[in-house]
């Protein structure tokens, strides 16, 4: 009987035990009000339950004793409270807003990107494409972009008061010497490379970190895509180029090719210009990329490309001949090799030959080769979500040799540079990017140390501010390093940007003001080179892009002041260049009616001062069209300067006008997938 | 476009075996109640389930999962936002962790632009219609057994055939 009445007790107690229940309730709020959906559950059980819409929670546990709560809700910190079980009532807990990790937040100050990322611009290369007035070309679609400057006789980007040698570009990290196609002066010039060997770009108008050197303006590094899925083969044509392209995709890489021939003897015959040609412009372009993801968090990318051009013009009784080999090859490695540590090695080679025949006089020859080997390793570490760090180096190697008649000369000298990166957020909401660059020129065996930094406060996804200070450096070209030899030094531009951005879900408002201080610009004097030269650039840029007006209609409008003035090459006095406007202001608007994209774009532009006169203002109205005419077949048209406007360009010491040659420019091109299982993808690259 | 409930279990097999049965019987708990409810009581306690083993992938991959088909299904709730919210921050966790499964990792990621599109047909499609096929292609390559990817793809083809 005495084991029975044990037995009896002791299953009444571990049955009362079973059945123990805990009630378990509270309200969670943030401090301005109560907080929905959150998740309240004890830690190692599924026990919990959701907040409703007055912040109340209630449920139920079996856990009894010392008990681990939590509060879980994203955007919040955690909150966690372990207390005995029977204490866990009528809870009142507040939760703590979560400020962004340096993971979460882009601080996009000064960088325009496009491509598929956070940051709030952004464009895919069928945006580029179909830009207003770029027919493809990626150059001219930046140049929609606040703080660019319209020059029409080259086409080349030239930004914030900066000459067109002060914006470099980058691909996958690694230099290209250079990155437009060639042609005659007067002429424009267009991008080398197709929009669609990237996946993303992130044009920085200034302030850019210590990564990017030997550019005292502007950088436009390119990230190419990623290694393909499918096979692809597909062909474009129009008035003026022929392309054909394609991609094998294998189990873990790809290799792809792209060959392309622009002819403008059919075009010219068409729609005549205002020059005389004896032999019209042509470019054979052949293009070729091999990518392989090694391992997961490991992928080699390669690229080659090689570009011929030929044109001839009879000018100034001349009969002008230019041909050119330009050749760009890129292999860079990409590996995880730690936890939160990435290793990145490149080398990429940049080759241009030049010949002029009847370059300055009848009967004359110019030659010309540049050439640079670019070699680059860095190691980035995360070290937490407030702490980053990189530490690269690279070195520069280039040769250039040029003769023009009996005179010329030959140039070897290499730039070696260190840099340095942390990205810290010091406070909740407030981030510190500092750099160094050091950097060492062997012609002159000079060192430079260059400070960077930049301050950001991020206090919400809408809107942020930042401020950035920092020394940028250039060696001056060849020419004026050959000339100037060891008495040139690198020029310097010192940057301080500032800048506001309130971004929403369909608009983004940013207002840039910048000042920049050059030094040591090259200055010619009596036959040689020195780097006496200075200057200044300062002004504001504002960009407004709204998708808010209408249903499918998108609007851009940018508007840049500058005031710059500099002592430089052969100027006697501090005066504004001749590439710059006081006032750039562009608008473009694109609307999507089904299969048919409609753009619009307006250029204005103030006038340049020359020493002989300022020049008229520049204005170009810009239409197209893109028709998805099938899932396979894409028909784009363009007409810029819609209005027939005579722009002129220069001024010559003389008095007479220069402008461009011919006042309108029409093209319409067909592009075909014959192999490819997406739709509307004229990507063969 | 409604999305089925597909539990891949190429994740569950190194895991657990206390874990596969939670979750198991959160995501079961799904099959009788389909509600809006249902799914965020299913993703809480599938991160209650993540806090237990934070180290694991398999809670992960349900939480960005049901995240997104509760997204797919509710693409202008009130609660769509805060979840897909959770789902990217479910696959930047997953892709930390060393051994998650390369193809189960694209194809949430071509499921997030997915379910991006069919919030905002004409605004995100042109923009991420190459991306939903890049990341189910890619899925599919380097596992062409994972039948979450194939059914995610069939189901991404005929919502384009009907438009």
């Amino acid at each position: 009987m005495k084991h029975f009445v044990t037995t009896l007790i002791l299953a009444l107690t571990t049955l009362c035990g079973a059945f123990a229940q805990t009630h378990i309730n509270g309200t969670v709020t943030d401090g301005q009000g109560p907080v929905i959906g959150v998740n309240v559950f004890v830690v190692g059980t599924l026990d919990g339950s959701i907040t409703d819409s007055l912040g109340r929670f209630s449920f139920v546990t079996r856990q009894t004793g010392e008990l681990t709560l939590r509060a879980s809700m994203l955007g919040y910190e955690d909150y966690s409270t372990t207390a005995e079980s029977a204490t866990l009532r009528d809870l009142d807990i507040r939760l703590n807003e979560k400020a962004a990790s340096l993971d979460e937040v882009v601080v996009t100050a000064s960088t325009y990107s496009i491509g598929k990322s956070n940051q709030i611009k952004t464009m895919d290369a069928l945006d580029v494409v179909m830009a207003g007035n770029s027919c493809g070309d990626i150059v001219a679609a930046l140049q929609v972009l606040p703080g660019t400057q319209k020059v029409g006789e080259n086409g080349k980007l030239y930004v914030r008061g900066g000459d067109s040698e002060e914006c470099q570009t980058f691909v996958n990290g690694m230099h290209v010497l250079v990155p437009y196609s060639t042609n005659l002066e007067g002429q424009n010039q267009r991008g080398r490379f197709s929009p669609f060997l990237f996946k993303g770009m992130s044009f920085s108008l200034g302030g850019y970190g210590g990564e990017y050197g030997q550019a005292l303006s502007s950088v436009l590094p390119m990230e190419t895509t990623d290694v393909a899925t499918s096979d692809k083969l597909g062909v474009s044509v129009s008035l003026l180029d022929w392309n054909i392209g394609g991609t094998k995709a294998f189990q873990r890489s790809s290799l792809s090719f792209n060959a392309d021939l622009t002819d403008l003897g059919l075009y010219t015959k068409l729609f005549p210009d205002r020059c005389d040609w004896t032999r019209p412009y042509r470019k054979l372009s052949g293009e070729a990329q091999y990518k392989v993801d090694l391992s997961a968090k490991s992928v080699l990318k390669t690229y080659a490309g090689y570009d011929w051009t030929s044109v001839g013009m009879l000018t100034e009784g001349r009969k002008l001949s230019m041909q050119e080999h330009n050749v760009y090859a890129n292999a860079t490695l990409r590996t995880q090799v730690g936890s939160g540590c990435t290793l990145f090695a490149g080398i990429a080679e940049s080759a241009v030959l030049s010949d002029i025949d009847d370059a300055l006089v009848s009967g004359d020859h110019y030659h010309n080769f540049r050439n640079e080997v670019h070699l680059k390793v860095e190691l980035q570490k995360r070290f937490n979500p407030l702490l980053k760090m990189s530490v690269g180096v690279e070195d520069y190697i280039r040769n250039s040799v040029k003769t023009y008649e009996e005179t010329g000369y030959q140039l070897d000298y290499h730039l070696f540079a260190a840099h340095w990166d942390a990205q810290v957020r010091i406070v909740p909401h407030l981030f510190l990017n500092l750099s160094a660059r050091g950097e060492r020129v062997s012609y002159n065996r000079e060192w430079k140390l260059m400070p960077r930094a930049m301050l950001s406060f991020v206090p919400n996804t809408r809107f942020q501010a930042s401020v950035m200070a920092g020394r940028y450096s250039q060696t001056p070209e060849d020419d004026y390093i050959a000339r100037g030899r060891k008495e040139i030094r690198q020029s310097t531009a010192d940057h301080l940007i500032l800048s506001m951005q309130y971004g929403s879900a369909r608009t983004l408002l940013r207002i840039e003001p910048y000042y920049k201080w050059y030094r040591r610009l090259p200055l010619l004097a009596d036959g040689t080179c020195t780097a006496d030269g200075y200057g200044y650039s300062r002004g504001f840029d504002i960009y407004l892009e709204s998708a808010a007006f209408l249903k499918n209609l998108t609007v851009t409008a940018a508007y840049s002041f500058n005031d710059s003035k500099r002592l430089y090459l052969d100027y006697t006095d501090l005066r504004t260049p001749e590439y710059t406007s006081r006032h750039n202001f562009r608008l473009t608007a694109k609307y999507a009616l089904g299969k048919v994209i409609l753009g619009l774009a307006e250029s204005y532009a103030s006038g340049r001062v020359y020493a002989a006169g300022t020049t008229p203002f520049y204005n170009s109205l810009d239409a197209n069209v893109t028709w998805l005419l099938h899932p396979k077949v894409i028909v784009y048209a363009s007409l810029n300067n819609i209005l027939g406007r005579t722009n002129i360009y220069q001024i010559r010491p003389d008095g007479t006008p220069v402008g461009a040659t011919r006042d309108r420019f029409f093209y319409i091109g067909i592009f075909v997938s014959l192999k490819n299982n997406k739709a509307y993808d004229i990507s063969n690259f | 476009m409604a999305i089925t409930l597909i539990a891949s279990l190429s994740l569950c097999h190194a895991q657990d075996a206390q874990m596969g049965a939670l979750i198991g019987q959160s995501l079961s708990k799904l099959q009788e109640d389909s509600s809006p409810e249902a799914f965020q009581t299913c993703i809480a306690e599938l991160k209650r389930i993540d806090a237990m083993y934070p180290g694991s992938a398999a809670p992960k991959f349900y939480i960005a999962l049901q995240s997104l088909n509760f997204s797919v299904m509710n693409p202008h709730a009130e609660q769509t936002e805060a979840l897909m919210a959770e789902a990217e921050q479910a696959i930047a966790q997953l892709e930390e962790i060393q051994q998650t499964d390369q193809s189960d990792i694209c194809t949430l990621k071509g499921f997030l632009y997915m379910v991006r599109i069919v919030q905002d047909p004409a605004v995100n499609g042109q923009r991420y219609y190459l991306d939903v096929m890049n990341y189910y292609e890619k899925a599919l390559k380097l596992n062409p057994e994972n039948r979450l990817a194939l059914q995610l793809q069939q189901k991404f083809f005929e919502g384009m055939n009907q438009r």
